[in-house]
């Protein structure tokens, strides 16, 4: 019986949504799936002393100050081709659990935010605070990076290459 | 004693954790401006015309840009000649893929080169072209 149930347990979690998360992995050289407990800050000023009221109002890129002291530029959430300072900036100086990927590249550090939950709260909310707000703002869309008013008005412009006059061949 | 040995426990908590970021120090950088996560992830070729839309879509989006110098090292932009803005800062999107000099403050942390653009000294426009490689990157179009 107890067997049983443990088979069931994936199905039941999927078809409920499940509270539980687990880092998906992107098959990114470097990549670690992680849970990260840490405390929501402003990276300019953690890296620089320049502070602004509530971490720059999402103005400037977040990050994630662990106990430890080790700071993770928060710089990817799970809506594609989107940061994560809209799913962090309503945490800024308290702390908050991420579930995501963290790629340490020799290069250059990063983390992936993936989905998260403050302290205290009991559900782990998937990193897509970029496209509720986009939506809010300019309706659905399939593939917002294609329909951004922003973004079609630079490549009307300049074209897919950045230099006008150079298109793609045929 | 024990006020003593409180006291030197206290100190420790406070001081800045010890090797963590590097002093500031004062640099000038050359490269190309460009979007952190497909640069470092590797997910696809992200440099010069090739990825030149995607690098809008990223800066739209909000993921930072950092400049990749001739020597592969990157350094993620903070802020640009007084501006603190770093989230789909308009200037930064004008300026993707975009070779630049730029002088400003270092500060190394934990793996990060964070960079603090004083004065863009020199911007070159877009002169990597990789579009005849790579065609669009990704997706063809």
């Amino acid at each position: 019986m107890r067997l049983r149930v443990l088979l069931w347990l994936p199905l039941l979690l999927l078809l409920t949504g499940g509270n539980a998360f687990a880092a998906q992995k992107w098959g990114i050289p470097h990549e670690k799936p992680v849970i990260l407990r840490g405390q929501v800050v402003d990276l300019l000023c953690v890296a620089a002393g320049d502070c602004a009221p509530d971490c720059g109002a999402g103005r400037r890129q977040l990050g994630l100050l662990t106990a430890e002291g080790t700071l993770y530029p928060a710089v990817k959430s799970n809506v594609f081709f989107a940061g994560a300072t809209l799913d962090l900036l309503p945490y800024c100086g308290r702390e908050v659990t991420v579930d995501g990927l963290v790629i340490e590249n020799p290069a250059m550090t990063l983390l992936f935010v993936q989905s998260l939950r403050g302290s205290g709260e009991a559900e782990w909310k998937p990193a897509r605070a970029f496209i509720e707000d986009w939506e809010t703002r300019n309706g659905p869309a399939r593939e917002w990076w294609r329909e951004d008013p922003k973004v079609k008005a630079v490549i009307a412009r300049d074209g897919v290459f950045g230099i006008p006059g150079l298109e793609p061949a045929d | 004693m024990n006020r003593l040995v409180m006291a030197i426990f206290g100190l420790v908590l406070v001081l800045p954790w010890p090797g963590r970021a590097t002093a500031a120090q004062r640099v000038q950088v050359t490269g190309e401006i460009v979007d952190t996560w497909c640069a470092i992830t590797g997910i696809m070729y992200g440099f010069g015309t090739a990825h030149h839309q995607c690098a809008v879509w990223c800066a739209v989006g909000g993921i930072p840009v950092s400049i990749m110098d001739d020597a592969g090292n990157y350094y993620m932009v903070l802020k640009i000649e007084g501006d603190d803005r770093s989230v789909a800062d308009p200037r930064i999107v004008e300026i993707q893929t975009h070779r630049v000099t730029v002088d400003g403050t270092l500060i190394e942390r934990d793996g990060v080169k964070y960079l603090i653009v004083d004065q863009v000294a020199d911007d070159r426009g877009i002169v990597n072209m990789t579009h005849d490689e790579y065609g669009i990157q990704p997706f063809g179009e």
